[in-house]
């Protein structure tokens, strides 16, 4: 069984309980590790969670110049391991997703390990076990593959009505999204 | 260089050859052309070649690294320019006593990691420089008369100590100085790794454990030695002797490949203060989605030379990069095409359907001839 984390950003009602609960994971030092943010703040109060990719071939770990980002069997992305960041960030400007966090007092990295002591086991994460609205999932990777199937025939009810003559009209405008 | 570089079977077989003729020198002037040999010494001599060694190409293909490329360049470009002396040897100095010696960063850790760091530090490098020393014959002690040591490195002649004045004593006691406090630091830190939890998680025991024992094993076969040629009257010295030598050629022969190899490579932090800080915690270069200052040109230059290295394409498509953009401004990024609207795609409109039901999402606002009957376009073809 391949487990996935699965993030609707819509679905985030900016509740915040998953930083919280980030907090608490073991490791963490009470810091969280990941984000809600407002998508425009002077539009509406709309947010959204963001996490870690975990990338197969991460920039992160390519840009440090200590070799200090490990990947472990699973395909988890580690933080910089203690005793090889040299504190230079270069991971943080490295990443395209703006994932890694920077703690200046101890002069190190830290970033989203899916809370690797968790989901190694096959346990939810923090954040997606306290998600109330399931922004965040911690799903099986068929459950997944049924949702964003399920979001792509709802992209062909929003599309354009068809018209006589004309099916092509039928091709969805939100075909994007989660399609693959 | 090159050509003298075609000549070797690689970069790191070349450097090798250069450490071990620069050893061998060193050893040959040290030691009066090999007249001061300690050949007690000899297994202990054979591993610290190896480690030099396995030093030269662990660290030749570490450097190789594109990141590790791009930095080392522009440390030596920093290096190299007359404008950024000052600040250079500021960056040097401080890096020197802050993160070396007395390690603040990881006091700030937690003073128990901190406290056990600097032992476990200290010690080893203390015990180090001795080892390598006197085994390479860098430095010996000569008798000038009955009750007077002369210590002499690199076969010059230096200060001489009584027999039994204090000075004699902490050279003669050096190991066991460093000895114990490798002992008071390797206890505390198994201390810590037996209970504290998280640091379970992610630990490997052949590559953090490993190094612990070792490091313990060697530190109480040494003390073993004094203890028995002090307290026990020399029992057991030469078994003891060989076993103590058996740990640290295992040692040796590990160090270069294993967890302490940061050991050399810490130093690079001082690259921080000197590539990329004019001053220290002060960021320069402003993100161009929200203007908010990020990081410095340097570093955002040499970020995107590593990337472009490794075939990394972080390129928009507006032509700008995304380590243009402040970590704050690529999640938004990240977001907004992910909710397929892009850069420019005007505000978000909530999701209209067919049926009326209000569905979860974000969408671009329709154009207004969406609204218009059907096939109004078409019946005038």
């Amino acid at each position: 069984m391949r487990k996935v984390m699965y993030l609707e950003f819509e679905r985030c009602i900016g509740c915040r309980a998953c930083q919280a609960a980030c907090r608490e994971c073991g490791g963490h030092d009470a810091k969280e590790r990941n984000y809600v943010e407002y998508v425009d703040f002077f539009e509406n109060r709309q947010t959204y969670p963001m996490l870690c990719m975990q990338c197969k071939d991460p920039a992160c770990a390519r840009v440090c110049p200590a070799n200090a980002i490990q990947i472990t069997e699973e395909g988890v992305v580690l933080s910089a391991m203690e005793e090889k960041c040299i504190g230079c960030r270069n991971c943080t400007f490295g990443c395209p997703f703006g994932i890694p966090k920077f703690d200046f007092e101890e002069n190190k990295m830290y970033k989203c390990d899916m809370c690797y002591d968790r989901t190694q086991h096959e346990i939810a994460p923090m954040c997606a076990s306290v998600c109330p609205s399931d922004a965040i999932r911690f799903i099986d990777h068929d459950e997944m593959m049924d949702l964003r199937r399920r979001r792509t025939q709802m992209n062909l009810i929003e599309g354009k009505k068809p018209s006589e003559n004309n099916k092509w009209d039928y091709v969805p405008e939100f075909f994007g999204v989660y399609s693959d | 260089m090159s050509q003298l570089e075609k000549s070797f079977y690689s970069k790191s077989s070349m450097y090798s050859f250069i450490v071990v003729v620069i050893l061998f020198m060193s050893m040959w002037i040290g030691t009066g052309q090999f007249s001061h040999m300690d050949w007690m010494l000899f297994g202990y001599m054979v591993s610290s070649f190896i480690f030099f060694i396995g030093m030269t190409v662990r660290l030749t293909s570490w450097i190789m690294r594109p990141a590790t490329h791009e930095v080392i360049k522009r440390s030596i470009q920093k290096m190299k320019s007359k404008n950024s002396q000052k600040r250079n040897g500021k960056a040097i100095f401080k890096t020197l006593i802050d993160n070396i010696i007395l390690q603040k960063y990881i006091f700030k850790r937690g003073v128990y990691r901190g406290i056990q760091h600097w032992l476990i530090a200290w010690g080893c490098i203390g015990s180090l420089a001795i080892t390598f020393g006197l085994t390479l014959g860098w430095m010996h002690f000569k008798l000038v008369d009955a009750s007077t040591y002369q210590m002499v490195v690199f076969n010059i002649p230096t200060i001489q100590m009584a027999a039994d004045g204090w000075l004699a004593q902490m050279f003669f006691e050096g190991l066991n100085i460093t000895a114990s406090m490798l002992l008071i630091g390797l206890a505390m830190a198994i201390i810590r790794r037996i209970r504290d939890k998280d640091l379970k998680v992610t630990q490997r025991a052949e590559f953090d454990l490993f190094p612990l024992y070792l490091l313990l094993a060697v530190t109480l076969t040494g003390l073993f030695l004094t203890v028995s040629y002090k307290l026990l009257g020399g029992w057991m010295h030469p078994q003891l002797a060989l076993i103590h030598q058996i740990t640290v050629v295992v040692f040796l022969v590990y160090f270069p490949f294993g967890k302490l190899v940061h050991l050399p490579m810490r130093p690079m932090a001082v690259s921080v203060p000197m590539n990329y800080q004019e001053t220290p915690g002060v960021d320069t270069r402003d993100c161009s989605g929200c203007g908010e200052l990020y990081s410095n040109d340097e570093q955002i230059e040499d970020v995107k030379a590593i990337l472009g290295a490794q075939a990394f394409d972080l390129k928009n498509d507006e032509g700008d990069w995304l380590a243009d953009y402040c970590p704050a401004c690529r999640r938004k990024l990240r977001v907004m095409s992910q909710l397929n609207l892009p850069k420019g795609a005007g505000k978000a409109a909530p999701v209209q359907t067919n049926n009326g039901i209000h569905m979860p999402g974000f969408g671009r606002k329709r154009s207004e001839d969406f609204y218009q009957p059907a096939h109004s376009g078409k019946e005038e073809l």
